[in-house]
């Protein structure tokens, strides 16, 4: 008789958490309002772990750099953990994550965040955190991020961070609920339409141009878990021309990479070496490359890492090469229906 | 049984559609949608840059009669400047929406977002032929600026930073002349 209670209280209590749940995942947005950012850091749990470079960072690695292109052109098997506006004690940890489940021989990180010594805005920090599967790292990149106005609690439960979502809800909260559809290639967000860059602002004076110690902190934790783990750690500054990126900035960098004799490679020093040409490869005036730009990058970045890392050409593994079969498909198929969507030629 | 789950389901819808408070908050959109920014919105949302000038907040910037705020709304200010020289626009990665930035030779004026407007982030004075409402400009001594501002100021490096009305107004000091000068909301922060 006691048992048989105990059995519906249990029942009732998981009837509960399920609806609650279902409500969640209800109102929690999704890729469907427009923005899919959002399914970029969730994206890497469905990929097998194979992986021999990874890149981490902000907007800059996601939308500057095609894996499809470095496996085409030179085998090399990478993936993109980027996300907008993504911190670098972001980076640090999706990096601790992406070692629990793989050891690549590359990690290329891009140093623009190094501008940023603490939290910034509650929105970013969602789109890097909420994709994380749940592990240690995930906790402690939330307290390490979460600004004064957020609360632990509305990460581990969005419901009470979207609860005011209800009345906004439209049909496309209900048709992607537990089927996400891939918005990236291997982390990469496609994009083919181009604008022009023009006159880009002059840059603002700043009060500090020394990169915060906290920053620091997260670029040596950085530094010291992938030599901990044997990965060869490059970083790069991607050849966006806005935000500005000073000379100061460069110059920290600069002597921080040939302290710890880490690879460092200023993209925005080799735009023409790399081919790119700011006013064709560029869908924003220059902020993020293109299609078109980011695979001349690409093709530029893979000769680099074939002649300055231990990557090899994997094209020859059957496996792998039929799963990049596959995804040269579906990545020449979002080609042809941008093309068409955005009127390129 | 079934009461006991009703009612528990109830609490639960209860908690997750009620506002759990006083302490409502927006999630998912733009910047404008960042916390804190729908009551920090204000300033310049008349439709003339005398309207603008009736509802400033903070430190101003004046201009050939028009007066530009920190938050305040771009419209007016563009009807009373004009053409800007150049004109840059750069759109915030994910979300929607443009910060724009319009420059008149001697100041630029940036702007985000909010809602169907674009609301002024940041003013910065480019030269000595353009000077704070306050007659502070590039060239200007330390002194100059404090007798203006007051000492009620945090150094950030060579940056006195004057807070006023959720503005703030920076001016880079470098062996004793002023260099920059620049209006920052404070709405877009945190």
């Amino acid at each position: 008789m006691k048992g048989r209670k105990i059995g519906r209280a249990i029942a009732a209590a998981g009837i509960v958490v399920c609806s609650l749940a279902l409500l969640q995942r209800i109102l929690t947005p999704k890729v469907t309002d427009g923005i899919i950012e959002r399914a970029l850091i969730a994206e890497y749990y469905e990929e097998a772990k194979d992986h021999d470079v990874i890149f981490i960072g902000d907007c800059e690695v996601y939308e500057n750099f095609s894996p499809a292109v470095l496996w085409e052109k030179y085998g090399i098997n990478s993936y993109i953990r980027g996300s907008a506006q993504q911190l670098i004690w972001q980076s640090y940890y999706l990096l601790e994550d992406t070692l629990r489940y793989e050891t690549p021989k590359v990690v290329v990180f891009n140093v623009l965040s190094m501008q940023y010594d603490k939290p910034q805005k509650e929105a970013y920090n969602r789109m890097t955190l909420e994709g994380m599967r749940w592990s240690a790292s995930k906790v402690k990149s939330i307290y390490a991020s979460m600004t004064s106005k957020e609360n632990f609690e509305d990460y581990l439960f969005p419901i009470l961070r979207y609860h005011s979502r209800w009345s906004d809800l439209k049909l496309s909260d209900l048709e992607n609920l537990f089927q996400v559809p891939r918005v990236s290639h291997n982390g990469y967000y496609m994009r083919v339409d181009v604008k022009a860059a023009g006159s880009i602002p002059d840059p603002v004076p700043l009060a500090e141009y020394q990169f915060g110690s906290n920053a620091y902190l997260y670029l040596d934790k950085i530094t010291q878990l992938c030599k901990d783990k044997g990965i060869q750690l490059i970083l790069i500054k991607a050849p966006s021309l806005y935000p500005h990126w000073y000379d100061q900035w460069e110059t920290q960098m600069e002597e921080y990479a040939k302290e710890h004799e880490l690879l460092y490679l200023n993209f925005l020093e080799c735009t023409e070496e790399a081919g790119l040409d700011f006013q064709t490869d560029t869908y924003d005036g220059g902020l993020h490359l293109n299609l078109s730009g980011a695979e001349k990058l690409s093709n530029y970045f893979g000769r680099i890492l074939t002649e300055k890392t231990a990557v090899t050409d994997r094209r020859g593994e059957a496996e792998l090469a039929a799963v990049w079969a596959e995804k040269l498909a579906v990545y020449e198929q979002e080609k042809q229906k941008q093309y068409i969507q955005y009127g390129v030629n | 049984m079934k009461k006991l789950i009703g009612i528990l389901l109830a609490a639960g819808m209860i908690l997750a559609m009620s506002g759990c408070g006083n302490d409502e908050k927006v999630i998912g959109g733009d910047v404008s949608n960042a916390p804190g920014s729908s009551q920090q919105t204000a300033g310049g949302s008349g439709d003339s840059a005398g309207s603008a000038q009736t509802s400033a907040k903070g430190y101003v910037f004046r201009h050939n009669g028009v007066t530009v705020s920190v938050d305040g709304d771009m419209s007016p200010v563009l009807e009373g400047l004009g053409e800007p020289v150049n004109y840059f626009e750069a759109a915030s990665c994910a979300f929607e929406g443009l910060d724009k930035t319009y420059t008149y030779g001697s100041f630029e004026i940036v702007t985000y977002p909010q809602g169907e407007k674009d609301c002024v982030s940041t003013i910065i004075l480019k030269d000595d032929t353009v000077s704070t409402a306050e007659n502070i400009s590039i060239g200007s001594s330390r002194e100059d600026v404090t007798n203006a501002y007051g000492t009620d100021y945090t150094e950030q490096g060579s940056m006195l930073v004057y807070h006023k009305d959720g503005m703030r107004l920076c001016i880079l000091v470098e062996n004793d002349t002023v260099t920059s000068i620049q209006y920052f909301s404070t709405v877009l922060e945190e």
